[in-house]
């Protein structure tokens, strides 16, 4: 595993084998968002009791990042907010420990956003560049939130610090990707063409 | 040299297979990486195979189900190439049974393929949530959706894999919304609330990408089923009121009266009976309307009887009509004033077609007691000329068959109403929203 931060590149220990799935993306695919670039650089497995997802690190053409969330063949496009810019009551509540009621409000910049998820997750294995290291093991709260027009965002509380991811819910096809993963008997989808 | 190869990297493999740790059984999962739960298809029992382990859930025994799309079952709908690799009977608390397929690609994700009493559905898990606009009505991308069923349902079955955890007698509060050819689907439970569309597609489609057997005709209606009057009342009403509007026109354009005989009858001053004969008067209709029309020009304070009598040359046949034109005027302490008409308009329907000789018998009356108010003597003075001019005609069309031919363009589209409001009947009396008295 890589780690990008602003000190450089720095490779860690070899990470758990990452299990077989199904995704069709993979470190290397490339696409765009908003007329940006960006390519796959890296990923981290986590797993809950209910299931497990992936989250792809995207490294745009002007060095910025966002992450791709990839849950039950859904897809979310989030970028990292500085968490002092968050002024919510609930959020903040979930910074210090609490554990957020599902379906509770949220205002977020005006805008209106459901917990939808509150769970403990379980880091499964990671690979590629990183901008963290991923230890297999590692444990976070993550709390996803939801609107009512595709909006989305996460919050993921690891010990003190808090990270707080806000985007909206995408199709693979609407990033125009290239360089998909080609999965066995499964023709690649016109949008990937 | 060697030719220099390009090297594309193997495709990953689609499919990983395990045993289960039951029955022994291979169960093939489809989904690796997404699959929470399988449901083995020889006995039943869930495992939870979250990122390569495999754990028995829940032990079961069960006869293999048979399934109306094996699991594996690849088809296409709409361009897209689906498999199906999970399927859950699913009931409200037993009773309305109905099967779900849940769909994959890996390149497009899941969606569910949900056959209710013989009726397909293809449903797509929403990102986004509709808006409740009243007690009645949620609104999904500008369109409006009716409620119709609110209940809970149990999970009665489960074959194949999921990406959630699923169990048999599992429970969720549901509720659904239609309008015609898709329905709103909402399930929640007290961890999350996720909103379906579904939307209803053609059997034909279904039978060509699954193989399925085709089911008869459904009744009553599934709740999102459009009528399939509906739209054929919407053409018809296009196409018929296109064809009244052309009747009409037709009516104006060559309703009028072709006058074919004309002749001027003198009117004796001193008031007695008179009879003329015109004719011929040549009928080449089957059957038409003959028009007879009087025009007394010098018409003053007096009236005309006018009895008419069609005859037939050949036969002897005769219609009779009889007429009259009254015109009176004068003036009062309001100002001068006038009544009635110079002229008279009679008709003969149904005369079928032959020669024919009108015969008129007339006779001029003055209204005495103003015949001197006037300068010239009024109108049966000698001076005057009194005199009558007959016009014989045939109307080319009658309002009457106008009236029949939009009853007859009518009636097949007021049945397809009645079918129309049976069939939207026989839906909402399926809701649970129904009003009472309509189950």
């Amino acid at each position: 595993m890589l780690v990008r931060s602003d000190a450089g590149i720095a490779q860690f220990g070899i990470a758990a084998v990452l299990p077989f799935d199904v995704s069709p993306v993979q470190i290397g695919m490339r696409g765009t968002d908003d007329g940006a670039s960006f390519e796959v650089i890296g990923r981290v497995r986590w797993s809950w009791t209910d299931g497990a997802w992936n989250e792809w690190l995207l490294l745009f053409e002007d060095g910025g990042t966002a992450w791709l969330g990839e849950a039950m063949g859904q897809f979310m496009l989030l970028r990292e907010r500085p968490f002092a810019e968050v002024r919510s009551r609930t959020v903040k509540d979930v910074m210090k420990g609490e554990a957020p009621k599902l379906g509770h409000d949220v205002q977020i910049d005006g805008r209106k956003l459901t917990v939808s998820d509150a769970r403990w997750a379980l880091c499964v294995t990671a690979e590629g560049e990183l901008p963290f290291t991923a230890p297999s093991g590692w444990r976070v709260y993550s709390v996803d939130l939801r609107g009512a027009a595709g909006e989305c965002a996460n919050l993921q509380r690891d010990g003190a610090r808090v990270s707080f991811y806000q985007g909206r819910y995408v199709t693979l096809a609407e990033l125009a990707p290239r360089g998909m993963r080609v999965i066995e008997g499964w023709a690649l989808p016109d949008y990937a063409a | 040299m060697q030719p220099e190869v390009p090297l594309a990297p193997a495709p990953a493999p689609a499919v990983r297979a395990l045993s289960c740790p039951n029955c022994g059984g291979t169960v093939e999962l489809r989904a690796a990486g997404y699959t929470v739960h399988v449901g083995c298809q020889y006995c039943g029992s869930i495992l939870e195979t979250t990122d390569g382990l495999v754990k028995l859930i829940t032990q079961a025994h069960l006869a293999q189900a048979h399934l109306e799309i094996p699991l594996g079952t690849r088809g296409t709908l709409e361009g897209i190439e689906w498999e199906a690799i999970g399927t859950l009977q699913r009931s409200q608390n037993g009773a309305y049974r109905w099967d779900e397929y849940l769909l994959f690609n890996p390149y497009h994700g899941y969606r569910w393929l949900v056959n209710a009493r013989g009726g397909w559905s293809f449903g797509t898990m929403l990102t986004r949530t509709p808006v409740r606009r009243t007690h009645e009505i949620h609104e999904l991308d500008g369109a409006g959706y009716t409620r119709f069923f609110a209940g809970e349902a149990q999970v009665d079955r489960v074959i194949g894999e999921f990406y959630w955890r699923v169990a048999v007698g599992e429970k969720v509060k549901t509720g659904d919304w239609v309008r015609p050819g898709f329905m709103l689907s909402r399930e929640a439970d007290d961890r999350e609330e996720s909103w379906t569309l579904n939307r209803l597609i053609a059997e034909k489609d279904v039978i060509r990408a699954f193989g399925v057997s085709p089911s008869g005709k459904i009744w009553p209606p599934l709740p999102h089923q459009p009528s399939p009057w509906g739209e054929w009342l919407l053409a018809g009403a296009k196409i018929g009121g296109m064809a009244l509007a052309f009747l009409l026109i037709l009516c104006v354009v060559l309703g009028g009266t072709r006058w074919t005989t004309s002749g001027v009858l003198p009117v004796a001053v001193d008031g007695r009976e008179q009879t003329a004969r015109l004719g011929p008067v040549t009928l080449t209709g089957r059957y038409q309307r003959v028009q007879i029309r009087a025009d007394v020009p010098r018409l003053e304070n007096g009236w005309v009887d006018l009895d008419y009598r069609l005859v037939d040359r050949k036969t002897q046949q005769v219609y009779a009509a009889s007429g009259a034109a009254e015109r009176y005027e004068g003036a009062d302490s309001d100002g001068a004033w006038s009544e009635g008409s110079r002229n008279s308009d009679v008709s003969i329907a149904s005369v079928p077609a032959g020669e024919y000789d009108l015969i008129v018998d007339y006779k001029g009356n003055r209204w005495s007691q103003f015949g001197t108010g006037n300068p010239d003597g009024g109108w049966m003075e000698p001076t005057n000329q009194p005199q009558i001019a007959v016009q014989v005609g045939t109307g080319t069309l009658y309002l009457s068959s106008v009236v029949i031919a939009a009853i007859l363009l009518a009636l097949p589209w007021l049945i397809g109403l009645i079918l129309h409001l049976n069939f939207e009947k026989a839906r909402k009396g399926e809701s649970d929203f129904a009003p009472a008295g309509d189950d």
